[in-house]
C-alpha cells in the first residue's frame, strides 16, 4: 500500500512539473509585457502600461489583427459548409472510394505547413499564375480547416440515433421540418465546435501564409517581424492580450459545453 | 433508405424525387468538398511530385520536358561525400530531433493523461483548462515565450546569474537543438495528452488491479495491460507530434538562431530567397514520403477514425 501511495505521488510530482513546464514561459511573457523593460527580468524597473498602449495605438499591428479575423471567418465558414456537406455524405451514403475520400478529407491537418505552403504558392504562382494575396490565402485556411469540421460531424452523425428523424417524420413532420427541428440541434454543437476549431486553425497558421501571403500582413506575419527585428515591448503586450482572450473564450466555452470530448475526440453519443 | 414522402405537388416533389438519385445525393453532399479538394490538394502536391523531376528556368518558369533525377542528385550532391551536405545533415537532424520530442512528450503525457483518466470533477477541468489554454495559445506566441526564456541574455541565464548561481551565462540554456526540443515539446505535447487521454479514458482500471492482484508487477502490468490497451493512442499521439516536429520552420528559426538548419527551413530558405520550386520540390519529397510510410505503419495498429480524434 505504501508502495502504491509513493507512486502515486511520483505520478502527481510529474504532472505538476509538465503544467508548470506548459505554463511557466507564458508566465513570463505576461510578466514581462507589464515590465518597463520589456525584454527580460532583470534589472527590473517597475510595472507600467505603457507597451499595452504603444500596441493598442500600431494602426499597421490593428490592420494585420483584421485582417486575420476577416481571413478566417470567411475560411471557416467555407470550410464549415464543405464539411457539413460532406459529413453527411459520409455518414448517410454509402458510395465506392468512400475511404479514399476520408483519408483525403483528413490530408490538409496531416501535410506539414511547409509543405503545403510551399506546394500551394508553386500552385498558385507558376501552374495558373494569379497573384497571391488575400484570396489566396482564404483558399488555402479553407482547405486546412476542411478536416476540424469534417472529422467532429461525421463523428456527430455516426453516433446520433436515426430513430428520432424517423420518429419526426412518422409524426407528420416534413424533411426540411426534420432537418430544423431534430437534425440540426444535434449535430449544431459539432458543427459549431468544427467552425471554431477551423476559425483558429487560420488565425493561429504562420507558416501557410506566409507562403501564400502575397505583400500583405496578417497578425502572425506581422509577429513574425516583430520578433525578427526585435520588438519586445509590442509583442509581449499583444502575446498577453491573446493569451487573456483565449482563457475567458475557453472558460466560456467549457463551461457552455463539451470541450474536452471535442478536443480528445470522444464525444458521450447519446 | 427514406421512408416515402407524403406525396405533394410541384417543385418541393420534384426535389424529392432527385433526391432519391444516389448519385445526386452524392454531388451535393460530398462533391464540393472533392472539388476542393482535388483542386487545393491533390493538384498542388501532384503539381510539386511533377516538379521535382523537371527543371526551373531564368525566369522561373517549369521547363516541362526533360524530365530527370537531377534534382535528387543535387540535394545531395556538394563538395565532400554526400553525407556532408547541407540537405541531407539537415533531414537527419529534423529526424532526431523530431524523435526527441516525441519520445519526450510520451513520457511527460502518460502520467498527467492517466491521472486525468482517473479523476473528474473540479480537478479534472481545472488540469484540462490549464492543459488546453497553452494549446489554444497561438503556436507562434509560444515558440516566442521560450525565445524569451533561452539564450544568453534569456530569463533563465538572466536569473542563474542574479541568484549567483553561475557566473557566466550556460550554454545548456542558450540558443541551439536543446531549446528547439524544448519548444516543440511545449507546442505538441497537448495533441499525445489529448490522444493518451482519448485512449485511457475508455479503460477499464480494474484490469489493472485483477493483474496486480494475480501478481503482475507494476510494470508487468503496465507492458501486459495498460501499454496495448492504449496502443491506439500511444501510435496516433506519436504521429501528431512527429509529423509536424519533423517539418518545424518558426521553432528552430527562432530558438536555435542559425546554429542549426531543420529541413523545413532549409525548404523556406531556398523557395522564399531564391525561388528554387525544383530543389524545394525534391527535398519536401523526403518528408511527404516519410508521413505516408509512417501511416501505412501507424494503420496496421490503428484505424483512420482512431487517428481523426484530433
Amino acid at each position: 500500500m505504501a508502495e502504491r501511495t509513493r507512486g502515486q505521488y511520483a505520478l502527481y510530482a510529474v504532472a505538476v512539473l509538465t503544467l508548470v513546464f506548459l505554463w511557466a514561459p507564458l508566465l513570463v511573457m505576461i510578466f514581462l509585457s507589464f515590465a518597463t523593460n520589456s525584454s527580460t527580468v532583470f534589472p527590473f524597473e517597475g510595472f507600467t502600461l505603457s507597451n499595452y498602449a504603444q500596441t493598442l495605438a500600431d494602426t499597421g499591428l490593428l490592420t494585420a489583427v483584421f485582417h486575420s479575423v476577416e481571413i478566417a471567418t470567411i475560411a471557416a465558414a467555407i470550410a464549415t459548409v464543405l464539411g457539413v456537406l460532406g459529413a453527411f455524405g459520409l455518414a448517410r451514403i454509402d458510395f465506392r472510394l468512400k475511404e479514399f475520400y476520408r483519408t483525403f478529407g483528413i490530408l490538409p491537418m496531416v501535410v506539414p505547413g511547409v509543405v503545403l505552403g510551399m506546394a500551394l504558392l508553386i500552385y498558385f504562382r507558376t501552374i495558373i499564375g494569379v497573384t497571391t494575396g488575400f484570396w489566396t490565402v482564404v483558399a488555402t485556411h479553407s482547405l486546412y480547416g476542411l478536416p476540424f469540421v469534417l472529422l467532429p460531424v461525421t463523428a456527430r452523425l455516426y453516433s446520433f440515433d436515426r430513430s428520432l428523424e424517423e420518429a419526426a417524420r412518422d409524426l407528420g413532420s416534413g424533411t426540411l421540418a426534420t432537418f430544423a427541428e431534430v437534425t440540426l440541434p444535434i449535430i449544431g454543437p459539432s458543427v459549431a465546435a468544427g467552425f471554431m476549431f477551423a476559425w483558429i486553425r487560420s488565425f493561429e497558421d504562420f507558416i501557410r501564409v506566409y507562403f501564400v501571403k502575397g505583400t500583405f500582413d496578417v497578425l502572425t506575419t506581422a509577429m513574425y517581424s516583430m520578433i525578427k527585428y526585435g520588438s519586445a515591448p509590442e509583442m509581449n503586450a499583444i502575446s498577453s492580450l491573446l493569451v487573456f482572450a483565449i482563457a475567458v473564450l475557453l472558460a466560456v466555452a467549457m463551461v457552455g459545453g463539451d470541450v474536452t470530448g471535442y478536443v480528445a475526440g470522444s464525444e458521450d453519443g447519446e | 433508405m427514406a421512408p416515402d414522402p407524403q406525396s405533394s405537388s410541384g417543385l418541393a416533389a420534384d426535389v424529392r424525387v432527385l433526391l432519391r438519385d444516389t448519385r445526386v445525393r452524392l454531388g451535393l453532399t460530398v462533391g464540393p468538398s472533392v472539388i476542393w479538394l482535388a483542386l487545393l490538394l491533390l493538384a498542388p502536391l501532384t503539381f510539386v511530385v511533377t516538379v521535382s523531376f523537371l527543371q526551373v528556368n531564368d525566369a522561373y518558369q517549369v521547363v516541362w520536358q526533360h524530365a530527370s533525377l537531377a534534382n535528387y542528385q543535387a540535394l545531395f550532391a556538394g563538395d565532400g561525400p554526400f553525407w556532408t551536405t547541407s540537405f541531407f545533415r539537415s533531414l537527419v537532424l529534423s529526424y532526431k530531433i523530431a524523435a526527441t520530442t516525441t519520445i519526450v512528450c510520451l513520457a511527460l503525457a502518460f502520467p498527467m493523461a492517466y491521472l486525468l483518466a482517473t479523476h473528474s470533477g473540479r480537478v479534472f477541468k481545472i488540469v484540462i483548462f490549464l492543459v488546453l489554454l497553452p494549446f489554444f495559445t497561438m503556436y507562434l506566441v509560444r515558440a516566442y515565450s521560450w525565445y524569451l526564456m533561452f539564450g544568453p541574455h534569456g530569463v533563465i541565464n538572466a536569473t542563474l546569474l542574479n541568484l549567483g548561481i553561475t557566473d557566466s551565462p550556460l550554454a545548456l540554456f542558450g540558443y541551439g537543438q536543446g531549446a528547439v526540443v524544448v519548444g516543440l515539446v511545449h507546442a505538441y505535447f497537448p495533441y499525445m495528452l489529448l490522444s493518451l487521454y482519448a485512449s485511457l479514458d475508455g479503460v477499464d482500471f480494474t484490469l489493472v488491479e485483477a493483474a496486480r492482484d494475480l501478481g503482475a508487477g507494476k510494470i508487468g502490468a503496465l507492458k501486459d495491460v495498460v501499454i496495448p490497451l492504449t496502443l491506439p493512442g500511444i501510435i496516433s499521439g506519436a504521429l501528431f507530434v512527429f509529423v509536424p516536429s519533423l517539418g518545424a520552420f518558426v521553432t528552430p528559426r527562432f530558438l536555435a538562431q542559425g546554429k542549426i538548419q531543420m529541413i523545413g527551413q532549409l525548404i523556406e530558405e531556398r523557395i522564399n530567397t531564391l525561388y528554387a520550386i525544383d530543389y524545394g520540390s525534391a527535398a519536401s519529397m523526403f518528408i511527404v514520403l516519410t508521413i505516408v510510410v509512417l501511416f501505412l505503419l501507424a494503420f496496421r495498429y490503428v484505424s483512420i477514425e482512431d487517428l481523426g480524434g484530433i
